[in-house]
């Protein structure tokens, strides 16, 4: 492989850490979908890049698509449940969600 | 290159900024503005429908999905642990530094596995002939997704309520 691919893996890694560092340590529940969110750009990059290196760039911009549309979907569900869980308990922190006793 | 180079940096510190901002919306802008970036990244490497996808969709429309949230969610704010906020930029640093030192040891270890050949010479080929299945699993997902938020906003059975 050659060095722009590790170029563009260590730009990735840096991502997912970031975006995994938000998951750990974050309480907001919307923040946490933000870390997600980072992690998904951290894929895209690692998926087009390692196309780029094989030389089937239009094989992985058609994974790309497809992750796209999975997470739009995902945001959106993810979206309407924290939605229902502030109406539910009027706060937006994760550990409101441990309580298992209302 | 350079330009490249400066593209990436501009991702991850949009990206640590979306992280880190206390405002949420700011959070929100910044990830758009990270995904512009990325976008831009992909015209770069000569992946054109990734990028105009990445600008369109992520950038625009899951910013408004999030925009949306935040204004349905208003005094929802909580606060985060001040240590985490502190601590980022030394556990960050370190990671840099590891990170680096990893990918510069494993430059030229990684073989060049020969890639698959390429089914077809344009993207409508690949994607239609090639990629069917994923097509069709696309389609099922946009409808789970639709069912779901239907499902979640259904009105009429809030008898714990």
């Amino acid at each position: 492989m050659n060095s722009t691919w590790f170029l563009y893996m260590f730009f990735t890694a840096v991502l997912l850490f970031t975006g995994i560092y938000c998951l750990l340590t974050m309480r907001n529940l919307i923040k946490l979908f933000i870390g997600i969110g980072v992690i998904g750009k951290a894929v895209s990059l690692a998926l087009i890049a390692t196309g780029l290196a094989k030389k089937s760039v239009l094989a992985a911009q058609s994974l790309v698509i497809t992750y796209i549309v999975v997470e739009v979907c995902m945001v959106a569900v993810a979206l309407a449940l924290i939605i229902n869980i502030y109406r539910k308990t009027k706060s937006l922190d994760i550990r409101q969600l441990a309580k298992l006793k209302g | 290159m350079v330009l490249q180079i400066l593209l990436l940096v501009g991702l991850v510190l949009f990206s640590v900024l979306a992280v880190l901002l206390k405002d949420l919306l700011r959070a929100a802008i910044s990830l758009a503005v990270a995904s512009l970036l990325l976008g831009i990244i992909f015209f770069r490497m000569n992946a054109p429908y990734a990028g105009v996808f990445e600008i369109s969709v992520v950038a625009g429309l899951i910013t408004v999905l999030f925009m949306l949230t935040i204004a349905l969610t208003k005094g929802g704010e909580t606060a985060e642990s001040k240590a985490a906020s502190f601590a980022f930029p030394a556990f960050f640093v370190l990671f840099i530094v590891i990170d680096a030192i990893i990918m510069k040891k494993l430059i030229q270890k990684v073989p060049a596995l020969p890639g698959p050949e390429e089914a077809g010479t344009t993207f409508g080929q690949v994607l239609w002939n090639a990629r069917t299945l994923d097509l069709v699993g696309q389609i099922a997902v946009i409808f789970a997704g639709v069912f779901a938020v239907l499902a979640l906003f259904r009105k009429g059975d809030n008898k714990d309520e």
